[in-house]
């Protein structure tokens, strides 16, 4: 498993619906911030690669330093964004194809508003679980 | 071959066209040079690529030079096979002969000995000096040019041609350019095989130990350089390319010796990749290849400068961004030799190089928008690449607390590794020890208290003196590893020359025993971080050749300016590029260099652009950062409305940024304000701070007019109690745009709790239709605020972008008007009239609540409530309603039992009554009494004529007003008929005719009304003229009584009457020209179904109903009994009567009697009348006048009046009467017809008019 990782989805608005720091390190206060820094500045990236393939995985879009993003684009434009500092290409594919077949569960719900943060607490441990699995 | 390098440097410097030698055979250069050079350079060359496709060059320049030049005769012949390509590319061969036996024997073996050389590609020119007069002088040129194609010609190629100097000829100058370029493309060609031959064998021997990368870089560079000068950019680029790959194989691959790096001389800190002239390619020559430092650089160098020529500037940037991402790897791997810092300094020098580089190459417009983006996006990229660097920098040399602690530094700075040199600078001997300032976060507003981010991977203290002390086991392997690299022995690694058993000593011991008392030898004393910064600055001073750079770093001033220079050149950069993100990322950085200038007004400026970016798409986290410091700087400019909405805005982020103390702190700022004289203010949008919903469930409904309360949920994301001066919200009708919003407001003060509020709204009444809620607004204080954003459910997700786009639930439900209660008469038919009768009124709610209706009771004329009795107010039961049949019907009594549910009892107040409570929401019936007024008398008719009694003289009306609703809004008119009635109908006829001369009058009553009717006693008062038969006893003549007259049912009286005298009698008895029927009687009825007990009888009920007196008149018609005069109608003229025509129309009035006791006795004169229809009759004559007639029996006269008819038709004739005749005295015989025929008007011909 990774020591850093946060993943993160951002909706077709650029919002961000759901956040997770899955690493394995400790989790440091500021670090928080920086992820999300980072993932927010390669949102600028993405948006100049996703039109240029056909994939949906990006692979790693960004480094910064040690730290590598990774990105996955559903075919609503919902980016599944990984910072990372593990170099398992195929263990982040696999972790982001799970994970957009949970996001489509939460988008099949009825109740779920598409575009609005992701609650469920379901989903959540879910998605930890998969990230301990292939990260 | 290595020792022609800088021979080969220095032509590449000087050599910049082809060369084109003339061999001037006969001396005629100096004659034709101008015109050749004006050739120059060749326009639309066309040349062979490398891969034999045709290329056109546009501009080739080139150079004709005598082979006599020496130039070309000083090259040695191994010379000329290294540096072929700047051999000659073409020969001219400049001949003229005049004579063609000089010809023969001199020039031709001549030519033959310079053509021989086959490796040269060469023509001859022919020079006729032959003026075009001399024609001798011109055919003999012609001849010998005739001869020296025939021996120079060859069928494949031909080699000469011929220029006539005193007559021009356009032809010749085509023909000679074409014959240079096929030289050229001929001797191209084939140098271009020989260097593909030689370079071909070198890397075959690629993997031997012979190989020698020099040499294969001097064939390369040499293609590609004579690509180069003959204008094949593209050649040449490749060769380039190819070049750099071979070379980074060469360095990378594992065999390879241990090569010096270079790096190390004063100014190797200064990118050198876009100057090819930096260092002498000879002194970076390394055995058998070069220093990867200078030569990567140069390799690169050669690279951009094709590039620029092949205006290909963006490439260069692009190619340059990756260039300088690995070198610098390279240069971190040897890090360690290099000298402090050096990597950072070259990065910097290296990104401001190119980025100026490229941009002076760059013009605008040129490219498509997007490379022109691209370009835009790597310039940003090499600033801010650069700009981390120069942080890095700064940092070292204690400019920490002048560099932000903002997330994108943080993030650029916190994962950047220390420089990790061999060992780490130690403060020099000399240097006075400068106390260099703690970082000091600057004491935010709010007191928010918050970590400040990372700028260093790992703490500059323990690292710097960990790499100092060489204490760490790692760091001795990392010397010993590169200790053979160090044998250049520069000053710095002086030191490392101690053996390293002593450090491994050092190791050790500190490892066991790591108390901090270890250090205190001298050498491994720990630097406190003061001592740190200045040894890294007088190390950097060393590093740094670049004066610029080094100002910029001598002074925090000067610093903070470069910073600026750069981080706005890089957010300038990114604005153009698509990366707006980047942009405005740093322009938060700029304006926080202008918060600390305290250029409030910019720092605003661009701090609002982060903040929108970051509150624009969500990322709460990073808005947390910023917002602070906008608030800040708004406060400072005392931007209340600015400063209000950033409070407003942080209290709405996650309550998970903030401390619950700093949220309190917003709140209290966001009250004070409020709260304080605002000198401009502005509505305040708390959108995501205080949010709204309708109440779960189905929406209020209300009917039409009606006023409620609503009642609505607030959130409030303040942490405190907060309170509101006032509240308002509008409602928006969902069935039309245009019609405005309009507020519901409660101008109570209001305190919000934090959380879930229910906040009840007072309604009035609203149009029909269903609204939903529009906007909260409201006042704090003094400041006013509106808050559009509905609540889904908590303040969980209030900040919810979503929330706007749901779909509003109505909240309020207004129905159209509609019937809303209903009021009927409860009776179906006739009252009593003149009688004070109860008046049923079923007041029927349908599905409103009538309680506390006011009942307005207006009767029409003829009508009057009894104010005596109370009014009376039951529950009626439909059910028990329509059982009409219960035997226990009373004569409407209390006791009814359809009001024996509920009963009250009430009383009119000025034509009011109020309904009880029990009435709003049953249906109830409501008795008044009431009492028709009729003054006529009632008359009864003969049955000869039976003639019913008109149903409207006994209609009467009540309107009726019901006003209810929770304040009277509502309102109900209704108005009632009511029909009254006489309780008989009364027709007479005279029923037998006694022999005796008396009559029986047969009295017929017809009861009027749904109730038993008991007659108890009738008499009759007779007319005058007629009397009883038994004289005084006005009854009939049997007595039945009492009769009993169910309702609708007929009953006859019989009366004995005889004819009295008429004319004798008292005078006071002349008045009674009427009969009287008196009934007295009784009634039995229901008030709910009709007449009934007058009203107030029931109160006496000892008295009983038999007291009602029912008079009815009549008039009784003596028979003629007496005639004495006859009136007839004398027949009508035959041949009718025509409209217009005069007739005359005759009476004959006959004396049947002598009149002898007339009262006109006087005279014989009787009076007559006619009376016509004005509109049918015109008469002629006297209307009126008196006619004698003797008084003798049997005397007669004729009437005549002359009339004429005006009407078509049947009408009436005029008709005589007698006035002074009683009646009953004239008898007509034969009666006057009742109706004559009128034809029309004969036509007449004057009106027509002939055709």
């Amino acid at each position: 498993m990774a020591s850093t990782a946060c993943f993160i989805i951002v909706s077709k608005n650029d919002i961000p619906i759901y956040e997770a720091e899955v690493g394995s390190a400790a989790k440091k206060e500021e670090a928080a911030h920086q992820h999300q820094f980072i993932l927010h500045a390669a949102l600028d990236i993405v948006q100049d690669l996703a039109w240029t393939t056909s994939a949906m995985f990006l692979k790693a879009v960004d480094r910064f330093n040690d730290l590598v993003v990774s990105v996955y684009v559903t075919a609503g434009h919902t980016r599944l964004m990984l910072l990372h500092d593990s170099r398992n290409e195929d263990g982040i594919k696999s972790f982001f194809q799970e994970v957009h077949e949970l996001y489509v569960k939460i988008l099949l719900n009825p109740l779920y508003l598409p575009g609005s943060r992701i609650t469920s607490s379901h989903f959540d441990t879910k998605v930890r679980a998969l990230a301990r699995k292939y990260l | 071959m290595a020792s022609f390098l800088a021979q080969f440097q220095s032509i590449k410097t000087s050599f910049d066209r082809l060369i084109i030698s003339v061999e001037d055979v006969s001396d005629l250069w100096h004659m034709v040079k101008d015109e050749f050079e004006r050739r120059l350079p060749f326009k639309r060359a066309c040349l062979n690529s490398k891969t034999h496709n045709p290329v056109y060059v546009e501009k080739l320049p080139a150079e004709f030079i005598l082979t006599t030049d020496s130039r070309l005769r000083s090259r040695f012949p191994q010379e000329q096979s290294f540096f072929w390509f700047r051999e000659p590319y073409a020969t001219v061969v400049l001949v003229t002969c005049e004579d063609l036996d000089e010809f023969k024997t001199i020039l031709k073996p001549r030519l033959k000995l310079i053509v021989q050389n086959d490796e040269r590609e060469w023509f001859i020119v022919f020079v006729s000096k032959a003026h075009p007069n001399n024609d001798q002088a011109t055919k003999s040129a012609k001849k010998i040019y005739a001869k020296l194609e025939v021996d120079f010609n060859t069928k494949k190629r031909e080699r000469c041609c011929k220029l006539d100097i005193h007559g021009p000829d356009a032809n010749f100058w085509e023909d000679l350019d074409s014959k240079i370029m096929e030289s050229i493309r001929n001797t191209l060609d084939r140098r271009v095989q020989f260097y593909e031959d030689e370079i071909r064998k070198l890397t075959e021997q690629r993997f031997m130990p012979v190989w020698n990368f020099c040499n294969f870089f001097f064939l390369k560079e040499s293609l590609a350089f004579m690509f180069e000068i003959a204008h094949l950019h593209e050649d040449a680029l490749r060769e380039y390319d190819e070049l750099e790959l071979c070379y980074l194989e060469t360095v990378k691959a594992p065999t390879s010796k241990k090569r010096e790096f270079g790096g190390l001389e004063h100014g190797d800190d200064q990118a050198a990749l876009l100057n090819t002239c930096n260092k002498p390619l000879s002194l970076v020559v390394q055995d058998d290849s070069f220093r990867e430092f200078e030569f990567r650089q140069y390799l690169f160098a050669c690279q951009s400068k094709i590039l620029f020529k092949l205006n290909r500037p963006v490439e260069v940037a692009s190619r340059g961004y990756s260039f300088i991402i690995s070198f610098s790897k390279t240069l971190a791997l040897h890090e360690s030799m290099l000298p402090f810092c050096m990597r950072e300094a070259w990065v910097i020098s290296a990104c401001l190089t190119l980025i100026d580089e490229t941009s002076s190459q760059y013009s605008d417009g040129t490219m498509p928008s997007d490379l022109e983006k691209e370009f835009y996006r790597l310039r940003g990229d090499l600033f801010s690449l650069s700009r981390v660097k120069f942080m890095r920098l700064a940092y070292l040399i204690g400019y920490g607390m002048e560099v932000e602690r903002s997330p994108v530094n943080s993030a650029a700075l916190s994962m950047l590794p220390w420089p990790k040199p061999a060992v780490w600078p130690v403060l020099p001997a000399d240097a006075s020890e400068e106390m260099i300032l703690q970082y000091n976060p600057r004491a935010k507003l709010f007191g928010i208290q918050r970590r400040p981010l990372p700028l260093e991977p790992s703490a500059l203290l323990r690292e710097a003196n960990r790499r100092r002390a060489s204490l760490s086991a790692g760091n001795i392997f990392e010397i010993i590893d590169n200790r053979q690299s160090f044998t250049d022995g520069s000053g710095l690694e002086a030191s490392l020359k101690t053996p390293p058993s002593n450090k491994f000593h050092g190791s050790s011991m500190t490892r066991t025993n790591s108390s901090p008392g270890n250090f205190e030898s001298s050498l491994d004393r720990p630097m406190r971080i003061s001592e740190i910064h200045v040894a890294a600055e007088h190390a950097l001073q060393g590093t740094i050749s670049d004066p610029d750079l080094w100002k910029s770093l001598s002074s925090p001033q000067n610093f903070e300016k470069k910073y600026f220079e750069l981080t706005k050149g890089a957010a300038d950069n990114y604005h153009h590029s698509w990366w707006k993100r980047h942009g405005v990322v740093l322009d938060g950085e700029l304006a926080a260099v202008y918060h600390r200038l305290e250029n409030f007004d910019l720092a605003v400026k661009s701090y609002e652009k982060v903040c929108a970016l970051y509150a624009g798409e969500g990322w709460q986290d990073l808005l947390a950062e910023v917002l602070p410091n906008l608030a800040e700087c708004q406060k400072v400019l005392n931007d209340q409305a600015g400063y209000l909405s950033s409070c407003v805005k942080l209290l709405s982020l996650d309550k998970g940024l903030f401390l619950t103390k700093e949220r309190q702190a917003f709140q209290s700022e966001v009250v004070r304000l409020a709260h304080s004289e605002l000198e401009h203010p502005v509505p305040l949008d708390v959108s995501s701070l205080i949010t709204f919903s309708g109440n779960a469930g189905p929406p209020l409904e209300l009917c039409d007019k009606d006023p409620g309360a609503l009642s609505v949920t607030v959130w409030s994301g303040f942490p405190d109690d907060i309170t509101l001066e006032s509240l308002s919200l509008t409602l928006i009708a969902t069935y039309s745009a245009d019609e405005g919003a309009k507020a519901i407001t409660s101008s109570d003060a209001t305190i919000l709790k934090p959380g879930r509020n229910t906040i009840t709204l007072v309604l009035p009444p609203q149009k029909p239709g269903s609204y939903v809620l529009g906007v909260l607004t409201g006042r704090i204080g003094n400041l006013r605020f509106r808050s559009h954003s509905f609540s889904k459910g908590g303040p969980a997700d209030s900040d919810d972008f979503m929330s706007y786009e749901k779909p509003t639930k109505p909240i309020l439900k207004v129905f159209k008007p509609r019937p809303l209660v209903d009021l009927t008469s409860a009776i179906s038919s006739a009252l009593l009239m003149n009688e004070p009768q109860w008046v049923g009124l079923i007041i029927r709610p349908i599905n409103y609540s009538l309680k506390g209706g006011l009942l307005h009771i207006d009767t029409g004329p003829g009508l009057e409530i009894e104010d005596s009795r109370a009014i009376e107010i039951g529950t009626y039961n439909y059910s028990l309603q329509s059982g009409v049949n219960n035997p226990n019907v009373d004569d409407g009594g209390n006791n009814d039992p359809v009001t024996t549910e509920k009963f009250t009892q009430l009383t009119l107040m000025d034509g009011k009554i109020e309904l009880p409570d029990w009435a709003g929401e049953k249906d109830s019936i409501l008795w008044f009494p009431i009492r028709a007024m009729d003054s006529r008398a009632t008359r009864g008719t003969s049955s000869a004529v039976p003639q019913k009694p008109s149903i409207v003289d006994g209609m009467r009306t009540i309107a009726l007003k019901l006003e209810f609703g929770v304040s009277h809004n509502q309102t109900f008119e209704k108005t009632l008929a009511v029909h009254f009635t006489d309780p008989f109908h009364v027709t007479t006829r005279v029923s037998d005719k006694c022999s005796d001369g008396n009559l029986l009058l047969q009295v017929i009553v017809h009861s009027q009304v749904k109730a038993a009717l008991t007659i108890c006693d009738a008499w009759l008062d007779l007319q005058n003229g007629f009397d009883h038969v038994r004289h005084g006893d006005r009854r009939p003549m049997s007595s039945f009584f009492p009769l009993v007259i169910s309702s609708f049912s007929r009953a006859g009286i019989l009366f004995g009457i005889c004819l009295g005298s008429a004319s004798i009698g008292d005078q006071a008895e002349t008045l009674k020209r009427e009969s009287i029927i008196n009934i007295r009687y009784g009634i039995k009825g229901d008030r709910n179904i009709g007449a009934h007990a007058p009203v107030s009888l029931e109160s006496e009920p000892g008295i009983k109903e038999q007291n009602l007196v029912f008079q009815s008149a009549f008039v009784l018609q003596r028979p003629v009994l007496d005639p004495c005069l006859a009136v007839g109608f004398l027949p009508l003229p035959t041949g009718g009567m025509r409209v217009g025509q005069l007739v005359s129309i005759k009476w004959r009035v006959e004396r049947l009697k002598a009149e002898d006791n007339m009262v006109s006795s006087d005279n014989d004169e009787v009076l007559y009348e006619v009376k016509a229809n004005p509109e049918n009759w015109m008469i002629a004559g006297r209307k009126r006048g008196h006619v004698s007639l003797s008084m003798k029996q049997g005397s007669r006269i004729v009437i005549t009046i002359m009339c004429v008819p005006l009407v078509a038709g049947y009408v009436r004739p005029p008709q005589l009467g007698l006035p002074d005749i009683d009646e009953t005295n004239v008898t007509c015989n034969p009666a006057g017809p009742h109706l004559v025929c009128v034809l029309p008007s004969a036509l007449s011909s004057a009106f027509c008019v002939s055709a």
